[in-house]
């Protein structure tokens, strides 16, 4: 890397070669008055606020996308520039309607801002009075064309970061609005996935979430807190702004971050509009089709009390959500596992987990993380979806499949037990009848594609298997394995998503991490796969709660400690196996229905945003959850709830023999290293 | 091969295809064959002489004469005569609008024997569908050349030596383009040929495209080698339909030959060629939006830098000329770039071809060399203004360009001198004005052609143009004051320096010239809310001369608002509330009894 040094307003900056003007400036402190750009997409120099003079250019150049040269002397508040920028700003206010005493965003906007800032008191050109639309159709989103100033943020968050492209710009010159799909409005979109980032980038008022807009603007916030969104594997970083007390809104971080500070339509409404649910408040106790309510002491006493007699009786099980933090997981593996020696402890959707493990487990003992970042997928040019819904199961992850594909130019297979969710850009589409087909396509398909990359010919083996073979045993045309073992051997660092259908069947993980293997699907961390686990912390009950064995179910149980944190619904094998058990205690922050009917004791919990600790995520790192609003009454952290309950039991907690998150990003050889293995070896 | 007597050149460029030329070559071909001179008399169809405003044009060889306006009917008239009897059918021929006099031979015409064809070369003078004609004229003898004993930095060399500098509006220096281009590091590098001439009054690249296609052809081809591209594009607009078959028949006919395809006349050059149809928005002439455009992305211009040369098609080091640009090439590698910097000025090389319109005698395209005066165009070869009547301004450089007065008439036409008066050389539109033309009117007119084309990115062109737009409706409409003009010439200056792309740097020049050169116009509009060129018709009333009207009731009956009464014993009056100032009435009365004011 070269090093530069420039001149900026008389001070010396130092920058590095490929910097732009305006990046030599904010590392160096020196403030450049911005408005379309956006640090994390494409800069498009289209508002003109951050032109900056440089000696010996005649031009105006626009810091922004101007590239830094070494020696450059530049200046970027003289006279002629602050008048240019009032009268850039003058033009923006005259052109569309922004009288900010009827805008939402008014106090919150960048635009205004700017032209305080630029002491910009009166406007010398005629209004003009356009009249655009003001397009109220989305349910969600507002978007005033009136107040839209065509910095482009929107359009290219959606097509860079969320990588729909729903929205676009149509028509010309003064006549431009922003458009989604070509020509309708926002609300008839069928691309747009309302995750409602180009609200979250948009300056002014005109894309706005009208939920939001109510409970007040950023700025009039008493505190900005940075957690994690629980609801999906990945763990999206986000920010949660609270005002008096309550979430006012929550949105994703820096744009600059590989999910490019994007939040899902889980992140986005489930987060904020659970500050609004009905909470359990105080403990409860079931009296015949009521609940009353009870001292902690009745309670845990009740509790303990029942808990003992089943414990005795080997009747006893904890459920824990895989929302939990790894501090939680452990305080219920200190107590019950380490502490009581209990066996039946699991996390709903265990089995999803159990068949990531037992699959990903041969890998393992060979000491390579079989497994990588999920942003890496970013990185790919062959991004292969294996029988995963990302849209519906870590959407974030259908924006990196999308912008990979779209932008970065990497093909996209499907080979699954369903069509692809993202049929327009799908390169090859292969599905089988079942899942079972399914499995054998992969499994056949790291046997030839590893043949292929190892030989550099298609010649075949004795007892190996043959396109034809494989065809035939599928249901997938010949010509489409054809097309897709070229694919897997022509790319350089194919990634496969895998989810759905096939996560229940270790053979099938095993299968795919062969397949990964064949097709040198090698990154930095770990190997090309990218499996799409339950929740924000699925990855931390692995070494705590999750069961060896799955025995939700499989006996009538006489007591039942189900822990939720109420964000998303219980599988409903769980849920019969709950409503099955003699006495069941639910804690949970929400009256989260069903599970809070099946209860004979009620205990109230944090809720996401009165908790804090930490979260294994699919992103391959902890990420930390932090209190955005300390509980009120009644409510009260786990810890002191389970040494309540472990004084009632008269047992001392144990330490946990592992932390949760522990060895599971760790990789003991590099992945290039890791051999194929025999499906027969993981399946018996 | 057979030898014929005679040569008859059928024009079946745009324009003369539309004022029929088909229909005259059918019937020349009919007629020939009926007089069993077939054999003796070869037909040929061929591509713009630049006189389009006389067409059908068709020249006949050896005397070369040219014969204007020749309709169907005509047809026998001109075998009988000229091709069987030898007599030139006179009544045909080219007549000087100032002294009536008829011009036998082509070259003779004003209008011609004053240009110096270079890049139109071929244009008229071979059949563009093919391409044994355009060898037959040294065609690909350059291309020949530059492979078989030229090294690419050789022919780098010759493109700078000769001072060539880009046809399409921003004059940049062609060879060191090349230069930039061929120093990118990459081993992908594209070539581009912008025919998407969307400048309202231009013609010139259609022309030659319909014209001569190989020559652009071989030029980027030439440029390819010289840079080390393999592959290029055309970007023509999809309004030139003609323009486009010529390109995909001369393309498959060059394949045909070897000429385009891997290992061009077996060495090592190779090289596959396009044709991408234009979006059909002015600003994706621009160079980035252009190339977002061929990349399927909204035709929007993009920050530079980067440049093409760097960063161009596909993120692809990409090196983009014009069509009139690239058929300079071919001649410059055959004749040598001391050849061709031996014509025009210090700074400016060779020709430029123009498209003369507007109020001039002879409107068309001509090729002069660089540093011809303004008045050499317009009064030698566009023989002077229509009617007699006073020459005002003329518009160099299209809707970028600005107007200039009298006193630039014996202004060298090269770059320099244009940007220092205010105007641009644009792509070579040139507008001829009389004292009927008001000024602002035409500033308005100008504006409201780039407000309108403006992509609306960038804010000093999208909201800047309009409200300029918004003065210049108010001026013309007796509603402006005086501190307009300053906001105006503010707002102008802002949006030249600030707009991202040339099309918002360049919008506020015909502004700016007007209020340079004629600002007492704009003053009479605001002070006197008067236009003295009775062109603003908000400023102006129609009357009717009671002494003169004959009480036909002729402007009457045409009123399409109805708003003129009187009869066969009252004079006719115009009612002035009603009137919508269409200026039918002032067509109609055959006794010139109606008036502006
Ligand atoms: C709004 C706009 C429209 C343009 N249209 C054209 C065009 O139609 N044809 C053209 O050759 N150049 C056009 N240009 C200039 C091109 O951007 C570019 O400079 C040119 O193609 C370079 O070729 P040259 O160096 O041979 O002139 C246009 C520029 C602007 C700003
Ligand atoms: S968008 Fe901003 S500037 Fe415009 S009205 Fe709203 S607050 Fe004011
Ligand atoms: S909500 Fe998301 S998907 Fe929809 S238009 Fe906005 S950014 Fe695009
Ligand atoms: S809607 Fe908002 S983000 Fe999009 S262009 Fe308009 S002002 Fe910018
Ligand atoms: S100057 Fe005009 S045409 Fe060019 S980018 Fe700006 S808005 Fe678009
Ligand atoms: S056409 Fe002329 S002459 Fe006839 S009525 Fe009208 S003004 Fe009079
Ligand atoms: S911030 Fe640079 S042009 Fe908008
Ligand atoms: S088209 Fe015939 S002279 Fe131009």
């Amino acid at each position: 890397m070269n090093n530069i040094t420039l001149t900026i307003d008389g001070k010396t900056c130092d920058g590095v070669q490929g910097d732009t003007i305006l990046e030599v400036a904010r590392r160096n402190d020196v403030y450049i008055p911005t408005l379309c750009f956006l640090e994390g997409l494409t800069p498009i120099g289209s508002c003109r606020m951050c032109v900056v003079e440089v000696e010996k250019n005649p031009k105006m150049l626009t810091a922004c996308t101007t590239p830094a040269q070494d020696g450059m002397v530049v200046h970027t508040q003289t006279e002629k520039l602050r008048e240019f920028r009032r009268q850039m700003l003058e033009l923006i206010f005259a052109g569309r309607n922004h009288f900010c005493m009827y805008c939402s965003q008014s106090g919150d906007c960048e635009l205004q801002d700017l032209a305080i800032e630029h002491g910009m008191d009166s406007v010398r050109y005629p209004y003009l009075y356009a009249g655009f639309d003001n397009d109220a159709t989305h349910r969600d989103i507002q978007m005033d064309h009136n107040r839209c100033i065509l910095c482009l943020r929107c359009i290219r968050v959606c097509a860079e970061k969320v990588g729909t492209h729903t929205l676009d710009l149509q028509k010309r010159g003064w006549n431009a609005t922003i458009v989604s799909d070509l020509g309708r409005r926002l609300g008839e979109s069928s691309t747009c996935t309302t995750c409602g980032a180009c609200a979250q980038v948009c300056p002014t008022g005109t894309i706005t979430l009208r939920e939001f807009a109510y409970r007040g603007r950023r700025k009039d916030c008493d505190d900005v807190v940075e957690s994690v969104c629980p609801l999906c594997s990945i763990g999206c970083r986000i920010k949660a702004y609270v005002r008096t007390g309550s979430i006012a809104r929550v949105e994703g971080t820096s744009v600059t971050e590989p999910d490019g500070g994007q939040l899902c339509k889980k992140g986005r409404w489930t987060l904020p509009r659970s500050a609004e649910r009905e909470r359990i408040s105080v403990p409860m106790i079931r009296e015949g089709s009521h609940y009353r309510e009870a001292s902690w002491e009745e309670a845990l006493d009740l509790v303990a009390r029942n808990f003992q007699k089943a414990h005795g009786a080997d009747s006893d099980g904890i459920l824990v959500s895989s929302l939990c933090t790894d501090e939680e997981l452990s305080l219920f593996v200190s107590l019950f596992k380490d502490g009581l020696g209990m066996e039946r402890l699991d996390t709903f959707d265990g089995d999803v987990l159990r068949g990531f493990v037992k699959g990903f487990e041969p890998f393992r003992r060979q000491g390579v993380r079989p497994f990588t970042a999920a942003h890496n997928i970013l990185d790919s040019d062959c991004i292969v979806n294996l029988s995963a819904d990302p849209d519906e199961e870590a959407p974030v992850i259908a924006s990196y499949m999308r912008v990979g594909t779209l932008r970065n130019g990497a093909s996209l297979l499907n080979l699954s037990c369903k069509t692809s969710p993202f049929a327009d850009i799908t390169d090859v589409d292969a599905v089988t009848a079942t899942p079972a087909q399914s499995v054998a396509l992969v499994e056949g398909l790291a046997e030839l594609v590893a043949d292929l990359k190892a030989s550099g010919s298609e010649a075949q083996e004795e007892g190996k298997i043959s396109v034809g073979e494989l065809a035939g045993k599928t249901g997938i045309p010949e010509e489409t394995v054809e097309r897709i073992i070229n694919k897997l051997a022509g790319s350089q660092r194919p990634v496969f998503v895998l989810g759905g259908c096939l996560s229940r069947d270790p053979g099938a993980v095993t299968s795919a991490v062969n397949l990964a293997i064949a097709s040198r699907a090698i990154f930095e961390d770990g190997i090309g796969v990218v499996p799409l686990v339950v929740s924000g912390n699925s990855l931390g009950t692995i070494n705590t709660v999750l069961a060896k064995e799955p025995w939700i179910g499989r006996k009538k149980l006489d007591f039942l400690y189900v822990y939720s944190t109420g964000l998303v619904p219980e599988d409903e094998e769980s849920l019969s196996a709950i409503s099955g058990t003699k006495f069941v205690v639910v804690q949970c922050p929400f009256w989260a229905q069903p599970l809070v009917n099946f209860a004979d004791v009620l205990l109230p919990a944090p809720a996401w945003f009165e908790r804090s600790g930490h979260y294994c995520t699919i992103e391959g790192e902890r990420r930390r959850l932090n209190v955005v609003v300390p509980p009120k009454g009644e409510i009260r952290g786990l810890a002191s709830i389970l040494k309540d309950l472990s004084a009632g039991l008269g047992v001392e907690p144990e330490k946990p023999k592992e932390s949760p998150c522990g060895n599971l990003f760790a990789s003991e050889k590099p992945p290039a290293d890791a051999r194929m293995v025999s499906l027969e070896e993981v399946r018996n | 091969m057979a030898f014929y007597r005679a040569h008859v050149l059928v024009c079946k460029g745009t324009g003369c295809s539309a004022s029929g030329s088909s229909s005259v070559f059918d019937a020349l071909g009919e007629e020939i064959r009926k007089r069993g001179l077939d054999q003796e008399v070869a037909l040929v169809e061929t591509g713009c002489h630049g006189m389009c405003e006389m067409g059908p044009i068709v020249v006949i060889y050896p005397e070369g004469s040219l014969y204007c306006r020749v309709s169907v009917d005509d047809v026998p008239e001109i075998v009988e005569e000229h091709l069987y009897k030898g007599r030139l059918v006179q009544r045909l021929l080219y007549t000087t609008p100032d002294r009536k006099v008829k011009v036998p031979r082509y070259r003779d015409i004003p209008f011609y024997s004053k240009q110096h064809r270079i890049a139109l070369r071929n244009c008229g003078y071979i059949n563009p569908d093919n391409i044994e004609e355009y060898i037959a004229r040294d065609g690909y003898a350059a291309l020949a050349k530059a492979l078989t004993s030229m090294k690419p930095e050789e022919v780098l060399s010759e493109v700078k030596t000769s001072g060539l500098r880009g046809r399409g509006g921003g004059g940049f220096p062609t060879g060191l383009k090349w230069e930039f281009c061929r120093k990118a590091p990459g081993d992908k590098k594209y070539v581009i040929c912008n025919a998407d001439e969307g400048d309202p009054g231009a013609f010139m690249d259609r022309s030659i495209l319909e014209g001569d296609p190989h020559a652009v052809i071989e030029g980027m081809m030439l440029g390819a080698y010289a840079m080390g591209a393999d592959e290029g594009y055309i970007y023509c607009r999809a309004e030139y339909p003609l323009a486009i078959k010529r390109l995909v028949g001369a393309i498959a006919q060059a394949e045909e030959f070897g000429l385009i395809g891997d290992n061009v006349m077996d060495t090592d050059f190779s090289f596959h060629l396009h044709i991408k149809e234009g979006a059909g928005a002015f600003v994706c002439g621009e160079e980035t939006a252009l190339m977002a455009s061929i990349e399927g992305e909204r035709g929007m211009p993009r920050p530079r830098p980067p440049f093409p040369a760097n960063k161009g098609l596909w993120g692809k080091p990409s090196n983009i000329n014009n069509v009139e640009t690239w058929a300079n090439v071919p001649n410059i590698i055959r004749n040598g770039g001391s050849w061709f910097a031996s014509i025009g000025t210090e700074k400016s090389k060779g020709t430029k071809v123009f498209a003369l319109t507007g109020k001039v005698n002879n409107t068309g395209l001509v090729e002069v060399p660089m540093g011809t005066t303004i008045r050499d165009i317009v009064f030698d070869m566009g023989g002077g203004i229509l009617k007699d009547r006073k020459f005002k301004a003329v518009q160099i450089g299209g809707p970028s360009g600005g107007c200039l007065t009298e006193e630039h008439l014996d202004l060298p036409v090269d770059y320099e001198s244009l940007t220092a008066a205010g105007a641009i050389m644009g792509s070579g539109g040139l507008v001829v004005m009389d004292e009927d033309t008001c000024m602002v009117d035409v500033s308005k007119f100008f504006l409201e052609f780039t407000q309108r084309e403006s992509c609306g990115k960038c804010v000093p062109c999208r909201e800047g143009t309009k409200q300029m737009l918004l003065i210049l409706e108010k001026i013309t409409s007796g509603k402006g004051r005086m501190e307009d003009l300053k906001i105006l010439e503010d707002l102008a200056v802002m949006v030249k320096e600030m707009s991202l792309c040339g099309l918002g740097q360049t919008a506020p020049n015909p502004v700016l010239t007007t209020l340079r050169y004629f600002r007492d116009e704009y003053e009479t509009h605001i002070r006197d809310k008067k236009c003295l060129a009775k062109a603003c018709s908000a400023l102006i009333s129609y009357l009717i001369d009671p002494d003169k009207c004959k009480k036909c009731g002729l402007c009457a009956k045409n009123c399409p608002v109805k708003c003129i009464s009187g009869d066969r014993n009252t004079p006719y009056v115009i009612d002035q509330e009603k009137c919508i100032k269409c200026g039918t009435c002032l067509e109609v009365c055959p006794f010139q009894a109606v008036f502006k004011e």
